[in-house]
């Protein structure tokens, strides 16, 4: 037996991973069209060999529905995570570098999201947006990425004062050049990992606030909506309506955790000799 | 890591049950109460076989309380007022009889009314009911009403303590149907707070108001009619799923209950189940899509066609809809007022898909190349809009979308809010929800407003606004009957499917309940929209069967 040690384990997890999201996240995309379909002859169907997943009230297949709404979810998640990281990374260095006013400015901008609670925030943008896709997406993307923003700050803080950065100034080496050859491959793995571990809380804030009703709209295939209109069902017996979806969407956070936490081990200098 | 991993498990399991706990939570929380509020009107009531309780939807709580001139009893969803007397009533036939009054009279010009009223009625803080209280209700409501359109009343009068004139901007023959809606209230005792301590003639009182949970009711034992049969009456606020499981843990007598629910059984309880005008269907905006000066979308290339109406009016099944969608407990709807005095039989159509096609292939809608149909570049296409909270209207969205398919014609459906429904309807059709106990309701739909349009979809017919205009001038109840079924086919001319059909109706909501088995509920009249208060109309009618109670 091939006895794997910690670095390929790591890698195989990490391969695992993303793969299942993105074969979701495809497949998801691929039968948007089949999971708006409503069809009377099929509906309340436990799950079955059919219907893996069961049938709703107006005959959907719950399957179909459950992979086009994680890949929704995937896919608002990667938009808003996306913007909201380079925002972070921007607003970080700006923050770092640009003055003391500046960084008043931005940690103060910084304090007074933190301050707010996510998810009133959240529905209050996405509500100003007109809700739907977009009110989601710039939602998420406007909330998450005061925690990154605050990592880069600290680290470019610190970069500031190392040795090498000092004596790249003192050479005589431009901001601009510092920043891209010095700076950035330090920040890289940070930004990356922080970017990866976005994902989960996206993807479940956009599910909560579609779930309260202020995300997508009620005949998207969305896993808030398949989770907010099951609750109907419940007491009427129809479990699959809610366990399945839910139980996807925990798996697909927790394989976004695990891709993210894989990555930091993989990117973090310390773990090359495991 | 393998401690790591089961962390995060944990975490997020502990995320997910967060998000998904919200609604959950809510209505255990409101079961709870249920069951706190039952425990208690159930103790007071030990070895009584005369009080009740029922649950009704969140939304059927009285926001501002039991005052008619801020919705109670009348507005959206009428039904009588409980706790106020009304000088008219409308019969199980939906026509009209006397509560308060004694007689009445129209003049010819339809300008006066006069309404005498009975002598003995008492307000329940023991002061005589007169005229000058009806004066002063209706005098307040047309100052004050949110929810009422009173414009067509001038002044009331009392002349004497037991007549009251009613003087009109416009004759209103169907003055009867809102003297049903509005509750008396006494002048004396009426003021700012009364929506919550309100006092009136009728036969019940309200004792007990826990916002957001249950009202309490007792009979008012100076009645001057029949003497309640019960005694106190309960009435708890909760959403659906509570109410049904408020039922399967035996905590009230009768709740209020939707088709999905109807398959179900439990012990004890039967499924009522009353008819109703409670009607849905969509418009289908019956001009040219352009813009108004607001800049508003109007109207709709390819409905405007009146072949197209027409033909999605004979090419919808809608028996296989109330299968699918209700679960058989709907009846068909040809019209906004389905077995009114008022409605017109010639409305009903049978479903025939051929002929629907070839409506369609005459008027020039050809398949093309996907089956969708096409007629000068517009294709036959239009999204059907519902408001997003209401799964029944979105199953019905979804259903005639596929039935539409069949015809060639390309639907898709889009939850609103009403915040941007009513604007979006006058380009697209909307999933409405209609049925109120007065023609009015014709009229609002299919008269034109001053901008030369119908107010929900636009939509003008001058032969249609003149019967209604002369219904309204009609001198007696039944000619103005004749004059609305006027204004919906007149042989040549209306809105039904020979002529501009600008609505489609699809069916009439069956009102479902589940009833303790020994509860017998009186027979109830049509119930309107709104699937709240009408059970109750009522209620002082209702008995226990056996002594086992």
């Amino acid at each position: 037996m091939i006895r794997l040690n910690g670095r390929i384990k790591t890698v195989v997890l990490f391969g695992i991973a993303i793969i299942f999201l993105i074969v979701v996240t495809m497949v998801g995309a691929f039968f948007s069209e089949a999971a708006m379909v409503t069809d009377f002859s099929r509906k309340d169907l436990a799950p079955g060999a059919r219907y893996l997943f069961g049938t709703d009230w107006l005959g959907r297949d719950m399957f179909i529905r459950t992979l086009t709404g994680l890949s929704m979810s995937i896919r608002i998640g990667i938009l808003a995570a996306g913007v909201s990281s380079v925002l972070a990374l921007l607003l970080g260095t700006l923050a770092a570098t640009m003055g003391k006013a500046v960084d008043a400015a931005i940690t103060w901008v910084i304090d007074l999201v933190m301050g707010i609670p996510h998810i009133l925030l959240l529905i209050l943008i996405s509500y100003a947006f007109g809700k739907g896709f977009k009110g989601v997406v710039i939602g998420v993307a406007l909330t998450h990425w005061t925690s990154l923003a605050r990592v880069i700050r600290g680290e470019v803080l610190q970069l500031k004062e190392a040795l090498y950065i000092q004596t790249a100034k003192k050479l005589g080496v431009s901001n601009a050049q510092i920043a891209w050859k010095h700076m950035f491959p330090h920040l890289y793995p940070q930004f990356l990992v922080g970017l990866i571990l976005m994902f989960p809380h996206a993807i479940l804030h956009e599910a909560s606030i579609t779930f309260l009703g202020f995300g997508l709209p009620p005949e998207q295939p969305a896993i808030g909506v398949i989770l907010s209109e099951s609750m109907k069902y419940l007491a009427m017996g129809r479990w699959w309506l809610a366990l399945f979806p839910g139980l996807f969407l925990v798996l697909t956070v927790i394989l976004f955790d695990v891709a993210g936490e894989s990555l930091r081990k993989l990117l973090d200098p310390g773990s090359v000799h495991k | 890591m393998r401690k790591k991993t089961y962390k995060l498990c944990l975490a997020a399991i502990l995320t997910v049950t967060l998000t998904t706990g919200c609604g959950e939570g809510k209505s255990s929380t409101e079961t709870e109460e249920a069951q706190g509020t039952s425990e208690e009107t159930a103790n007071d009531s030990t070895g009584q076989k005369n009080s009740v309780i029922v649950a009704m939807g969140t939304n059927s709580e009285p926001e501002s309380g039991f005052d008619p001139a801020y919705g109670w009893g009348a507005g959206e969803h009428v039904h009588e007022p409980l706790i106020q007397s009304t000088l008219t009533v409308t019969t199980t036939d939906l026509t009209i009889d006397y509560d308060l009054a004694t007689d009445m009279q129209v003049s010819d010009d339809g300008l006066t009314w006069v309404v005498t009223i009975r002598e003995d009625v008492k307000f329940t803080d023991g002061e005589a009911l007169t005229a000058e209280d009806v004066a002063f209700t209706y005098n307040t409501v047309k100052e004050n009403s949110s929810v009422n359109d009173f414009t067509m009343l001038k002044e009331a009068k009392a002349i004497d303590s037991t007549t009251v004139e009613f003087q009109m901007e416009r004759p209103y023959s169907i003055w009867p149907y809102t003297m049903a809606i509005v509750g008396i209230v006494p002048e004396h005792a009426y003021g700012p707070g009364y929506g919550e301590n309100p006092i009136g003639s009728g036969r019940y009182i309200m004792k007990q108001w826990d916002k957001g949970q249950q009202i309490i009711f007792e009979a008012n034992p100076d009645y001057y009619g029949d003497t309640p049969k019960m005694k106190q009456v309960t009435v708890v606020f909760m959403d659906e799923d509570a109410a049904y499981a408020a039922v399967m843990a035996g905590q009230v007598d009768l709740a209020y209950t939707a088709a999905s629910y109807s398959s179900q059984t439990i012990d004890g309880y039967q499924l009522l189940a009353y008819e109703s005008v409670d009607n849905r269907g969509f418009n289908l905006p019956a001009v040219p899509a352009s813009r108004d000066a607001d800049g508003n979308a109007i109207g709709n290339d390819f409905t405007s066609d009146v072949n197209v109406r027409r033909a999605i009016n004979i090419g919808i099944d809608r028996q296989e809809m109330i299968t699918h969608v209700l679960n058989g407990y709907g009846t068909e709807a040809y019209s906004v007022c389905d077995k009114m005095p008022w409605y017109n039989d010639k409305a009903e159509v049978s479903c025939d898909r051929e002929a629907a096609k070839a409506l369609l292939d005459n008027a020039g809608w050809v398949v093309g190349a996907d089956g969708i149909r096409e007629k000068d570049g517009i294709r036959a296409e239009f999204n059907i809009l519902y408001p997003s909270n209401d799964s029944v209207r979105q199953a019905l969205a979804a259903d005639t979308q596929n039935q539409l398919k069949e015809l060639g014609i390309n639907a898709s459906i889009e939850g609103v809010g009403w915040d941007s429904a009513y604007t979006r309807a006058l380009a697209e059709p909307l999933m409405w929800g209609w049925g109120a106990h007065t023609p009015m309701e014709l009229y609002n739909i299919y008269h034109t407003l001053e901008g030369g349009m119908a107010e929900y979809s636009p939509y003008a017919n001058a032969s249609v606004d003149q019967y209604m205009d002369e219904a309204l001038a009609a001198t007696s109840l039944e000619e103005s009957y004749e004059l609305w079924q006027k204004a919906q086919w007149d042989g040549t001319t209306g809105i039904t499917q020979e002529g501009d059909i600008p609505w489609i109706w699809l069916c009439n909501i069956d009102h479902l309940y589940w009833a303790r088995e020994n509860l017998m509920v009186a027979e109830q009249k049509l119930h309107p929209h709104g699937h709240g208060w009408s059970i109750v109309n009522n209620v002082d009618q209702w008995e226990w069967k056996g002594t086992d109670f």
